[in-house]
């Protein structure tokens, strides 16, 4: 919506928005909890004020926004085929901007041994059948990975009347927001076990049970270390991944560190026409961000500059991604990158060749909270070649 | 049900469906009874769906005189149910001098034209990504993949459609002698039947137990498996086997009728009916892949499950009359390739009934079953055209396997139709894709729900225990469509 808002006021003669949903926002709706909006509008709001904000500003412009439509292909010529209740649609446009989201990691990607009984979800799915269809998806839950909407799921379970037995989160650090940590799981005396993983779903028909073990610092669960945990539902909170199926249609060259199309700061990406913004671009942390971004690449898709050469970022030590990875001019717009571990004292360092170009002093980072950095800050150097982003400081583990 | 029929048979596996069909074509009254709520739905939905070829047939056994009878049945089932088995052929490769001894005896076994014996380079011409420390590879252009599901289900469907009763959820607990006929006896009600046919899989063992008959209990042999995403079209082409090494083909990767890459089985004993995956056995399967495909993408899983063959000791089929009834059949020990040998296994008991006194007088009214369209296999106009004439079908309900409401619709209210959301899947690859039903686990049970008239808390995924919702919230729901 915010793309499509800021395509119209660049002065787009004509812009579609092509949904899937019966309705707009995307997975917004579902996210009835506080917390949208800080950086943006400066207050916090739930996930559908935040998107009612948009709808009603796409309402007074001419953007057709089509929605229970389902875009199924994609070609390097920006025609997408898209059916609906109406009919079989296909469009071309000049610019195409995606903004397909990302969906939540699986229990087979996981590749979590057992049985593969009712009751196991998503945690996304479980939000959804809470808050929109009205139902529990069971009444003793574990949660398995410390990511933000198991957080957000626990608490909002304990509120409906189940029980969350535990969260268990793999690494040994929160895969979360702390605020969300504070306000979901310790406000609310759910216990939290980190280096823990699920290594068994027990129960042929209903989840019963499922057993827990400690891992080592690979990941590999420590033999002996097993119990088991009497449920009848797990939620998995185990990342996101970008949903690129029709970008990898048109052939838009993907990054295999975000899993989205390689972007430059106008998120244009490596392909003439393609822009691609949010989540299926790189997994966010925060929703205004994701604004953010989806504004410029809105207004960007109707400049339609013509491709130059650019700087290319790389993912050096303790980065995890970076985001864009291109950079046109670096004169507006912003760099966010994303850590590896949870760190103090921490030190971002640009280099071009062997050389430090840039630094920057940042008290304390997680993988769960993007850096953003204004690219004008950054004193871009005037050869465009490879500049590559390092993140240095001393690893803490658990919360603080 | 007061009424006699002429033959009972239990179990809606890929072989009671095979005979419910087979026998189907001749002017009877059959009863399929099945315990679970769906077919296919034990033995049959596990396995890796492929129609061996004559190279893989075992000499001297049963299962071997089946599996070569059922191969000339293939074309007519292909016609009569709608359904086509790709025909994908094979390589069976070879590491080292000492396996080439055993691609001759498939060669010379399978007397197949165009097979033949490939050397390294030949053999990556055909398949780029196997492994480069392969001696020599044997190419068997015949081997064909099916789905397990679509088979099964098509099967049950075509039997319905001329006329089987089918009672789902109602499973056989043992016999009564009624003067020359049998009574079935079930859960709840009995049955009766001038015949009866025993091929319920697991529990075929235990139900000749049951009868009086004296057969060695099944021992149950674990196959685990990977499944990987669609995206991994095209990183093989053929059925990939290793030589094998001990009683079983080995672990192979397989492309599926739907894209995916199947990677397994291993095999290993089970507990009674335990199909859980282990990390062990996911581990063996996944070394065994990379065996013949060193690349593979084993990060792509997308899903993992395990199935069960249900083995007696010299691990040949065997069906036999019970010796107390004389008009009950038993098929126990149906394993690997009881897929293949479905067609070959219902013709060869039809000839055992008929032996003992079944009249097979053929109709002339058999109806040929058409299969309802896939929306992602259409062309785009067709696409457009069906939703003109009925706009469910604009509806995309799955999105990983571009699936419409128009369809679940279908699969919901045919016969033997959908109950359970595993038969949905079965069906029509809803929750089958990528995301692993993360999306269109959001609408399904509530279009099931409304489609059947069913309480959406009553909706299960495959056992009737197996509920998927749990407790109402306490807040009202608005009257907004959930799918």
């Amino acid at each position: 919506m915010a793309a499509a808002l800021s395509s119209w006021e660049a002065g787009a003669k004509s812009v579609f928005l092509l949904e899937r949903n019966e309705y707009l926002g995307g997975i917004l709706p579902q996210c009835i909890h506080p917390g949208f909006g800080l950086q943006i509008w400066g207050e916090e709001l739930t996930g559908p004020e935040y998107a009612e904000i948009f709808i009603e500003k796409l309402n007074r412009t001419g953007v057709e926004a089509m929605t229970d439509t389902a875009a199924l292909e994609l070609t390097p010529e920006r025609i997408v085929k898209a059916v609906n209740p109406q009919g079989a649609w296909e469009i071309k446009a000049n610019s195409i901007i995606l903004s397909m989201g990302c969906r939540e990691r699986t229990r087979g990607m996981l590749q979590i041994p057992g049985y593969r009984p009712a009751g196991i979800f998503t945690a996304g799915l479980a939000q959804y059948l809470v808050n929109i269809a009205g139902y529990l998806p069971g009444k003793d839950i574990v949660i398995l990975g410390s990511g933000d909407i198991g957080l957000i799921m626990a608490r909002r379970l304990t509120l409906e009347g189940a029980r969350v037995k535990m969260v268990v989160e793999i690494k040994n650090s929160l895969s979360g927001l702390v605020r969300n940590y504070v306000q979901c799981i310790q406000d609310f005396n759910i216990p939290l076990l980190f280096s823990h993983t699920v290594t068994e779903v027990r129960g042929k028909e209903r989840v019963e049970a499922v057993v827990i073990s400690e891992v080592d610092e690979e990941g590999n669960p420590l033999s002996g270390g097993e119990r088991e945990v009497e449920c009848d539902t797990l939620l998995l909170s185990v990342g996101l991944i970008p949903e690129n199926e029709l970008s990898r249609q048109a052939k838009i060259p993907l990054s295999p560190q975000t899993g989205g199309p390689w972007v430059d700061e106008d998120f244009s990406t490596d392909l003439e026409g393609f822009f691609a913004c949010g989540n299926v671009a790189s997994v966010f942390d925060l929703v205004d961000y994701v604004t953010l971004v989806a504004e410029r690449a809105g207004r960007a898709a109707v400049l339609a500059r013509p491709p130059q050469e650019k700087h290319i970022l790389r993912a050096g030590e303790g980065v995890h991604t970076v985001i864009p990875q291109r950079i046109r001019e670096g004169k507006d717009g912003f760099l966010f990158i994303r850590p590896q571990k949870s760190m103090k004292g921490v030190t971002v360092s640009f280099w071009e060749r062997e050389k430090i170009f840039y630094q920057k002093k940042i008290s304390i980072c997680r993988p769960s909270e993007m850096i953003k950095l204004d690219l004008a800050q950054i004193p871009w150097p005037q050869e465009k070649g490879e500049i590559k982003v390092e993140i240095k400081g001393t690893e803490i583990q658990g919360i603080s | 049900m007061n009424e006699e029929f002429d033959v009972i048979i239990i179990g809606g596996g890929v072989v009671g469906c095979a005979i419910a069909w087979y026998l189907a074509h001749f002017d009877l009254q059959i009863l399929l009874l099945e315990k679970e709520l769906d077919v296919c739905s034990g033995v049959s939905k596990a396995n890796t769906g492929i129609i061996h070829s004559r190279s893989y047939w075992t000499p001297h056994t049963l299962k071997g005189e089946l599996h070569l009878r059922s191969l000339s049945w293939i074309e007519q089932a292909e016609k009569e149910l709608d359904i086509e088995f790709l025909k994908t052929g094979a390589l069976t490769m070879a590491f080292s001098r000492d396996d080439l001894e055993f691609l001759q005896t498939l060669k010379e076994r399978g007397k197949i034209e165009g097979a033949q014996i490939l050397a390294p380079r030949e053999a990556h011409t055909l398949e780029p990504m196997i492994s480069d420390k392969i001696f020599a590879a044997y190419y068997d252009p015949e081997t064909r993949v099916a789905s397990p599901f679509e088979l099964n289900i098509a099967l049950a469907e075509s039997a319905f459609l001329n006329g089987v009763h089918f009672i789902l959820g109602q499973e056989v607990v043992g016999f009564e002698e009624e003067k020359s006929i049998v009574g079935v006896l079930t859960e709840n009600g009995k049955y009766l039947s001038r015949w009866v046919v025993n091929c319920a899989g697991l529990s075929s063992s235990y139900l000749a137990q049951k009868s009086g008959d004296n057969i060695p209990s099944l021992r149950p042999l674990r196959g685990e498996y990977l499944v990987l995403d669609r995206e991994c079209r095209g990183l093989v082409h053929h059925v990939l086997y290793p030589v094998p090494v001990g009683e079983t083909k080995g672990i192979l990767v397989s492309p599926t009728t739907d894209g995916n890459i199947l990677v397994g089985p291993n095999l290993e004993p089970a507990e009674d009916e335990d199909t859980s995956t282990t990390k062990e056995g996911l581990k063996e399967v996944e070394e065994g892949g990379k065996k013949l495909i060193p690349s593979l993408p084993v990060s792509q899983t997308i899903a993992t499950f395990s199935g069960l063959r249900p083995t007696l000791p010299d691990r040949d089929f065997h069906i036999f009359f019970s010796s107390r009834f004389p008009s009950l059949l038993h098929l126990v020990g149906i394993e690997s390739p009881g897929l293949t040998a479905s067609f070959g296994i219902a013709e060869y008991v039809g000839d055992l009934l008929h032996k003992r006194g079944l009249k097979l007088r053929e109709r002339s009214d058999f109806v040929i079953r058409s299969s309802f369209p896939v929306f992602r296999k259409l062309p785009w106009e067709e696409r457009e055209r069906l939703i003109q004439e009925d706009d469910n079908w604009g509806k995309i309900v799955c999105r990983c396997e571009e699936v419409t409401v128009a369809e679940v619709k279908h699969a919901l209210l045919s016969s033997p139709g959908a109950s359970t959301l595993d038969g949905l899947k079965r069906r029509v690859r809803v929750m089958m894709g990528r995301c692993q039903g993360g999306f269109c686990g959001m609408r399904l049970p509530f279009l099931m729900a409304e489609t059947l008239g069913l309480e959406e808390r009553r909706i299960v995924k495959s056992g009737r225990n197996s509920f998927y919702l749990g407790e109402e919230t306490k807040e009202v729901r608005s009257g907004a469509s959930l799918y």
